[in-house]
């Protein structure tokens, strides 16, 4: 996998380095790819099952109740849950840094970003573990 | 020269496009993924779920499931096309092609998806 140009200017006499030092940024790019194509399989079967497969207005509390009696299910959503989120947040944080220039009004965006999903993870982790079928 | 510099706007062809959209459709299915949290998490309280549920079935949020199924796919299609570019540089040869089979699955996958959701609605099963 070609990781991108990380920005390490050379300086002289400075020997030419084969493999760039691993960052936050090139970890988080690494990432954004990985969980892009599992996120493909994820999300689109997902959709297919509750908006394709069956109709909208079939997946009431039942639904989610048979499906949720079986772990597997739980831990598919809630690796939709997690990696969706986890991605999108990412994501965001990429736009905020190019749209969100000055100093104070990134660093309040950014905060209210990580805090709403840190917020809605821990919330709908809670929602997939703690239900207790009808 | 005198007056203001030409703005520094990075006019780019289809993958520019490609880019913004790519940037719109995430942020719009971010947002959908904070509100289905909350929705979902309603499970808590059965009767109060079916009750919010129900609403996902009428014509207006079943054109806004076809909107986020058009997001998705754009997103996931394109995001495939993102990591071919990067895994294969010689890919970047059939750019334009690719992006076409982007924009072209994404539009049929999105018609026959969306023929599904609002079937009810056309069968006249349901009018509001």
């Amino acid at each position: 996998m070609s990781a991108p140009a990380t920005a390490r200017p050379m300086t002289g006499g400075e020997q030419l380095q084969r493999r760039p030092r691993q960052n936050f940024e090139t970890w988080s790019w690494i990432f954004m790819r990985v969980s892009g194509l599992i996120l493909l399989f994820l999300a689109l079967l997902h959709f297919a099952i509750t908006h394709i497969v069956n109709d909208v207005t079939d997946t009431d509390s039942r639904f989610v109740a048979q499906r949720w009696d079986n772990p597997l299910w739980r831990l598919f959503d809630w690796m939709l849950l997690a990696l969706a989120l986890l991605h999108g947040l990412n994501g965001l944080r990429w736009i905020v840094d190019d749209y969100v220039r000055a100093p104070v009004a990134r660093t309040v965006t950014k905060a209210v970003l990580y805090s709403v999903s840190l917020s809605l993870f821990a919330y709908g982790t809670l929602t997939i573990v703690s239900f207790d079928s009808l | 020269m005198t007056g203001r510099a030409a703005p520094s706007v990075y006019r780019g062809r289809g993958g520019q496009w490609a880019f913004v959209t790519h940037r719109i459709t995430g942020v719009l299915v971010f947002l959908f993924l904070l509100l289905h949290i909350v929705d979902v998490s309603l499970i808590a309280r059965p009767d109060l779920y079916d009750e919010i549920h129900e609403l996902y079935g009428n014509v207006v949020l079943r054109l806004f499931e076809v909107g986020l199924l058009f997001a998705l796919l754009f997103h996931s299609l394109n995001g495939l096309r993102v990591v071919m570019v990067d895994l294969f540089p010689g890919a970047i040869a059939n750019e334009r092609a690719v992006l076409r089979a982007v924009v072209v699955l994404t539009v049929v996958l999105t018609a026959l998806g969306g023929y599904v959701i609002m079937k009810p609605f056309l069968d006249g099963r349901i009018f509001t």
